[in-house]
């Protein structure tokens, strides 16, 4: 049976090569998504589930209606909605409180991730869900009209929520190490 | 809202960039994920994709001739057939792999920008480690009666001049070494993998004729890139030279270890100890040869300590395949402002906060690790003293020269 799926399209239209999508997005995908949930083997995971859908619909993707971030960055945010759904809120929620080490399956992943940011992503973390999103997604690379786009707000909304979640991250930083 | 709440906002999405640049999966992940979407595409798709990224230069390339594309066609398809065989070969990219073929997107690059954003380097002070200054430092302002850096928080007063003449520097990438890489090291050297506990520490231990080896990745504390460290069997080494730069020398010549970057040989002494620093330096263009610092802001490159005028060790950065790209540089005024807007890189351990003047910058080279591949960038490495009790400090402040 005949392939229809990413690659086939990929070399018509305009689209570029989803490797190339793939070479230029993959960390940041991944730094978004680590940004919303506590360990790097949930991050990976989902990382990996964004690709894979990503790779799946590319045949379906339309350039001149949205750019590659913005689609990627909307896949990756179902996605982690979906992680979240699946695994319970409330799980970890009760992690968080109680400060239960999260199982990391693989410490030399622990080990590339630079030291002294993994404690900011943790209040990123530990920010209200659009307050996290706007943050997450602003400094994954996207522009206040894609962030909007994305979180169904206008532009001028986005700069808004965005500023606001980064003087409560401020304030949640200055508490945190006071 | 206040220049100071300002201020302090702008900081913090500094660190959020650095933060999400720098956040990485385990290495390996980049390229395994890959695997495993190749491996799902039919073998027909797979070629197709192959011809297409071979042909899409040509397409760009207006009346390139028919018999050539005729050519291009052929090679591709039988070129294609049998590099279908993961992300190394396959995928229909036009990146190229190097040397020991494990990265499939390294590639020599020379266009303006080419290795995307860049994580930020930045002082990575260790905890409780000594940070008394090693070496000659940066334009000399180690030297006289300064006991230590301080990385805590200051102050800052910009009191020196900066006029910059450059816009651009090249950026420097290396993929994170593999198991292999140090063990054909190892081989170069006449060593061979040892057996027992030693065995399992960084990327290898190795023992030679009258040595052992050890080798290590990139680490992000100490900050430190891909490192050997030589240990040779004292008991059986020639006599010294007439100078300790000398018998580092033939040390070297003799391990055939002689750095391949340029270099100045610096030489410290400490106790019984001599060591011979070979000061690792970048060229840039219209500044001419600029210093690699560490983790503290020293100077550094390869070491070979002496006692007793015989080699105890030698220590220094793993040879690997460096790929370059130019980057725009930010502006003096720019630089100085991030300097004084900087967040301090240790916590506060000298009370009132002092005040420093900075005096003096150069740029110089740092390292900025991220996963995969990691990057010797330029920064620009502001400097001065100040004194507390009695007791004068470095204060050292690192600003990423990149433009973002």
């Amino acid at each position: 049976m005949r392939d229809t799926s990413a690659y086939d399209s990929a070399v018509v239209a305009d689209r570029p090569p989803f490797e190339d999508l793939y070479r230029e997005f993959m960390r940041r995908i991944y730094a978004y998504v680590r940004a919303q949930v506590t360990s790097s083997a949930d991050a990976e995971d989902i990382t990996a589930q964004v690709f894979m859908n990503a790779y799946h619909a590319y045949g379906r993707f339309e350039p001149r209606n949205t750019t590659p971030a913005a689609w990627l960055f909307r896949i990756a945010h179902n996605a982690t909605l979906d992680h979240f759904r699946a695994h319970g809120r409330r799980e970890r929620l009760r992690r968080t409180i109680e400060h239960e080490p999260v199982a990391e399956v693989d410490p030399a992943g622990v080990a590339e991730e630079r030291i002294q940011y993994r404690a900011l992503l943790a209040y990123v973390a530990k920010l209200p869900e659009r307050q996290r999103d706007a943050i997450s997604l602003r400094h994954s690379g996207l522009s206040f009209e894609e962030v909007g786009g994305l979180m169904s707000c206008s532009e001028d909304a986005a700069k808004m929520l965005y500023h606001r979640a980064l003087k409560a991250l401020r304030e949640s930083v200055q508490e945190g190490t006071a | 809202m206040s220049d100071n709440e300002d201020l302090e906002l702008q900081a913090l999405q500094r660190q959020l960039d650095d933060a999400f640049e720098t956040t990485r999966p385990r290495a390996g992940f980049e390229d395994d994920l890959w695997s495993r979407m190749q491996a799902r595409r039919p073998l027909l798709a797979r070629v197709q994709d192959f011809v297409a990224g071979l042909l899409a230069p040509v397409r760009r390339v207006p009346g390139a001739p028919a018999a050539a594309v005729a050519v291009v066609l052929v090679l591709a398809i039988g070129i294609g057939i049998i590099s279908l065989r993961g992300p190394g070969g396959g995928g229909g990219s036009s990146a190229t792999s190097r040397e020991s073929g494990t990265a499939p997107f390294a590639g020599a690059a020379t266009a303006l920008g080419a290795f995307g954003r860049l994580p930020a380097p930045a002082l990575q002070p260790v905890p409780n480690a000594d940070t008394a200054p090693k070496t000659a430092g940066p334009s000399g302002a180690t030297a006289g009666s300064v006991v230590g850096l301080y990385f805590g928080p200051a102050n800052l007063v910009w009191a020196g001049q900066f006029n910059l003449q450059v816009t651009s520097a090249p950026v420097y990438r290396y993929a994170e070494p593999t198991t292999t890489t140090a063990d054909q090291f190892a081989t170069s050297l006449g060593a061979s993998p040892q057996q027992g506990p030693a065995a399992q520490a960084g990327l290898g231990s190795y023992s030679g004729a009258g040595f052992v080896l050890g080798v290590t990745g990139t680490t992000p504390s100490p900050l430190r890139e891909p490192f050997f460290y030589l240990t040779p069997d004292r008991s059986t080494l020639p006599a010294p030279g007439p100078t300790p730069t000398d018998t580092a020398n033939a040390f070297l010549a003799a391990h055939n270890l002689v750095p391949a970057w340029p270099y100045v040989v610096a030489t410290v002494p400490s106790a019984d100890v001599v060591r011979v620093l070979y000061l690792r330096q970048f060229a840039v263009q219209g500044v001419g040869q600029t210093y690699m610092v560490d983790g503290v802001g020293d100077r550094h490159g390869l070491e070979v300590d002496l006692r007793g005028g015989q080699p105890l060790q030698a220590a220094g950065p793993l040879p690997v395949t460096l790929d370059t790209a130019d980057y725009p540089i930010i502006s003096a005024a720019q630089a100085v402002k991030s300097a004084l807007a900087s967040l301090p890189a240790g916590p506060a351990s000298i009370e009132p906060t002092p005040t420093v003047r900075l005096t003096t910058v150069e740029i110089v080279y740092a390292l900025a690790v991220a996963g995969n591949h990691s990057f010797y960038e330029p920064a620009f490495l502001f400097s001065g003293t100040f004194t507390h009790n009695g007791v004068t400090y470095v204060k050292r402040v690192l600003v990423p020269a990149v433009a973002a």
